[in-house]
């Protein structure tokens, strides 16, 4: 039976930033996920905004993190090569509860370390942001908060793990956890390895793969959110935009993405699956929040919809031998160790795409610790990003293609991807049309795969992947 | 540099036409562009019989391309990548490299693109199994293969009653063409599929979920008349909901002098006669303006 220092359960954004802090150390670790990509789970659909830090308890390790990592967020997109933009964020308000919550948020911030804040009257407001409705009373302006593509920062740590001798076992489920002494067994689909220390990274089965081994003290309880996306071509805010409606208190998110298109969303509505289905309704009540706080966001430009679970993590409760959930979420990060050894992320949400190397790297110290693990010298922080044709300048991208003919090749034409981009996406990885969609951002744009999809699909056929 | 009279972008049928009008007139240098590796276009998926005295997308391309006059010359597997106001454009090919051309006269011929299900209002899950109508006809008629049955088909119009009658003709059933519409949609030639292979149309109907985890399983139709809803399974829904004219890259120009729309980038045509009309009248107007532009 193989063997490893750490073992890493869930390949989702956390699960890759944790296993790159665990080479960090000399540390051996396998990262175990049971699809066959990463960033499949909840890591796939989120909101892509990097929080300030003025939404969190004051002192809490959430508010802690979620600051610190902001700082450090420029340097980190820089090290991975990960597009990520600081637009700032305006939270406005309509009425007089919406003043009174920024300025609860302005307080907390403040305490917070969050740079930068204030609140601006509702003419500054839109100076700085005409998209905005004249309606608005006032607003918080957060100049630190900004959007990463999260697939391409996810992925990019996972291949930085790989870089720096991370194993990793892809399209295998961690089915059962053993105790012996001095460590775990994990029993797997493809066979058991042992380890010292046990990561459990596993989004919204992270309760569950906690329990394989120990008694119930946290549950996740699902609920889901509904987005709409509005093709680059549209005129909108310039700024990530908060708001929530003073009468039916529904919230609005609008984020001007790195690719350049406009996320609408998430709503927020109880869900049984653990799959996510789109309700019409939450469109339509996204569209209309959309129409009164940004008038003239053209929504005939929508491109897609779809939905996201999120995890809400609840205390459990003991009633006749059996384990129910509390129904009070938690709002602070989960992070739990049953055991010497066992680290578990557990429902982490909001803001676990912003914290997720914090997180990963608390695990990684935790783990360093009981190991007494040295620094691992030879760790190479860097990790290079598939070479985009888009990005360059007339001359740089002349070189490029004559040099290497295939990024003359266009395959997708709303995004400019070419086919060298497509080959790197499945020399990475890549197994399906969402897997290079996620790396280089084919059939992301207004026509949605409609002409490249056929394409694609026959690159990775050729590269030996039948798809569904 | 290189420099030309004409650019062409897009060897469909319009931009074919306004090619050999022009040059026929005497235009010298037509350069014609086109992304995929062929001339054609669109009429290259085309395998049913309705272009001009009853042949195929790809018999009319080939009558289209007979004696084509030798001033024009075919860069084919190449993309316009940009067009600058002061009238150059950016072409980007795996044999051709990245070149920059500048040109007296654009005729923009760039087709359409399909309306995503993206762009819908559509509820469910978000499974494999959807595509566009074009996205099957190019895989039925370029690739050979034919996609997973049952079908449901969302929209009655052409191209939704063409691909009805193909699918059916390949033993993939189709389970439900769905119209929002009172009526059917389509030229009645093409309606005569919907007798022909015994096909439900569902008028004032649309679909309104799509149901399966990782591959479709299903849609909900809803009536709006009877505000009845259906549940049809399926393992293939095509999006035939229409297009929309292609012109992202001229989006910055406004409409200068020297541009000019042709064929479904200027207005979705359902019958070709229109296309060549049009490619015919720009490939004139074209030269007019060149040679008056030289004198
Ligand atoms: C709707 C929504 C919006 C959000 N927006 C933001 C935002 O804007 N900014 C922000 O900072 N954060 C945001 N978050 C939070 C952030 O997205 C999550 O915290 C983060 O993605 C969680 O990553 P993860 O790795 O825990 O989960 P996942 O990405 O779900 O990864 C878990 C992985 O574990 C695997 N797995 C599970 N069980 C097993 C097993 N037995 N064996 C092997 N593998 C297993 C799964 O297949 C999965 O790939 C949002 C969250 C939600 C739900």
């Amino acid at each position: 039976m193989k063997f490893y220092d750490a073992v890493v359960i869930g390949g989702g954004v956390l699960g890759c930033f944790t296993a790159r802090n665990l080479r960090r150390w000399n540390i051996s670790v396998l990262l175990i996920e049971a699809a066959e990509d990463v960033c499949t789970g909840i890591t796939r659909s989120n909101t892509a905004i990097v929080y300030s830090g003025c939404d969190n308890k004051p002192n809490s390790l959430k508010a802690h993190m979620t600051v610190r990592a902001n700082a450090e967020f420029e340097a980190l997109c820089q090290e991975l090569e990960v597009p990520f933009k600081r637009c700032g964020s305006l939270m406005v308000s309509c009425g007089p509860k919406g003043n009174a919550v920024l300025q609860k948020k302005l307080e907390k911030g403040r305490l917070n370390g969050v740079p930068g804040l204030r609140i601006l009257s509702a003419a500054e407001a839109l100076e700085l942001e005409p998209a905005l409705t004249k309606g608005i009373h006032s607003a918080l302006y957060a100049p630190s908060t900004g959007t990463v593509n999260p697939w391409q920062f996810g992925i990019a740590a996972f291949e930085n793990a790989i870089y720096n001798d991370c194993a990793v076992s892809l399209h295998n489920r961690v089915l059962a956890i053993q105790k012996y002494t001095g460590g775990y067994v994990v029993e797997t689909e493809q066979g058991s390895v042992r380890c010292r220390v046990l990561c459990n990274c596993a989004g919204l089965q992270a309760a569950q793969v906690q329990e394989m081994l120990f008694p119930p003290s946290v549950r996740i309880v699902p609920d889901a959110g509904d987005y709409l996306v509005l093709d680059k071509s549209v005129v909108g805010p310039k700024h990530i935009i908060f708001h929530e409606s003073e009468e039916s208190g529904k919230g609005l998110t609008a984020v001007p993405t790195v690719e350049g298109s406009l996320l609408l969303g998430p709503t927020k509505r109880p869900c049984t699956e653990e799959y996510a289905a789109v309700e019409r309704n939450e469109l339509e009540s996204l569209q209309k929040l959309t129409q009164e706080i940004l008038p003239d966001v053209d929504l005939k430009l929508q491109i897609r919809s779809f939905a996201a679970v999120r995890p809400n993590p609840q205390h459990v409760i003991e009633k006749n031998g059996q384990y129910l959930p509390d129904g009070r979420s938690i709002n602070s990060f989960v992070i739990e160790e049953p055991a010497p050894g066992f680290y578990s992320l557990i429902g982490i949400k909001t803001p676990g795409l912003t914290c997720a190397d914090q997180l990963g790297a608390y695990l990684a110290r935790k783990a360093a610790d009981y190991l007494q693990a040295d620094k691992n010298m030879r760790f190479v922080s860097k990790r290079m990003a598939i070479k985009q044709a888009r990005q360059l300048e007339y001359k740089a991208r002349a070189a490029l293609v004559a040099q290497a003919p295939d990024y003359g090749e266009i395959i997708c034409h709303c995004e400019d991807v070419t086919r060298a981009e497509v080959l790197a996406a499945i020399d990475r990885g890549a197994v399906d049309i969402n897997g290079v969609k996620r790396r280089v951002g084919a059939g992301l744009g207004r026509c949605q795969g409609g002409r490249c999809r056929l394409a694609v699909e026959a690159l990775l056929k050729e590269a030996g992947h039948e798809g569904l | 540099m290189k420099d030309c009279e004409l650019l062409i972008i897009g060897a469909g049928v319009a931009g074919l036409t306004a090619a050999r009008t022009a040059a026929e007139s005497g235009c010298h240098q037509v350069v014609l562009v086109d992304s995929k590796a062929k001339p054609g276009g669109v009429l290259l998926q085309c395998a049913h019989q309705g272009f001009g005295q009853g042949l195929t997308g790809p018999q009319y391309i080939e009558q289209l391309l007979r004696d084509f006059p030798k001033q024009v010359e075919l860069q084919c597997a190449t993309t316009a990548l940009s067009i600058s106001k002061d009238k150059v454009t950016v072409l980007s090919g795996a044999k051709t490299g990245l070149q920059r051309l500048r040109f007296q006269e654009l005729i923009f011929a760039a087709g359409c693109r399909e309306i995503p299900a993206g762009a819908l209002q559509l509820a469910g899950t978000r499974p494999e199994g959807v595509y566009t109508a074009g996205q099957v006809q190019e895989m039925m008629n370029l690739q050979y293969r034919v996609p997973e049955g049952p079908a449901v088909i969302l929209g009655s119009g052409d191209l939704g009653l063409i691909m009805a009658g193909q699918l059916s003709a390949s033993g993939c059933k189709v389970n439900a063409l769905v119209e929002q519409r009172e009526k059917c949609g389509g030229l009645p030639r093409n309606q005569l599929y919907l007798e022909r292979y015994a096909l439900p149309l569902l008028c004032n109907s649309t679909v309104s979920r799509v149901y399966g985890e990782r591959k479709l399983e299903g849609v909900v139709v809803h009536n709006r008349q009877s505000g009845k809803e259906y549940h049809i399974p399926c393992r293939t829904l095509l999006i035939a909901a229409g297009y929309t004219p292609e012109r992202t890259l001229i989006q910055g120009l406004g409409a200068p002098e020297w541009l000019q729309l042709c064929g479904n980038c200027k207005a979705v045509h359902s019958m070709i006669e229109g296309v060549i009309q049009e490619g015919k009248t720009a490939g004139t107007k074209a030269w007019r303006n060149i040679r008056s532009g030289v004198c």
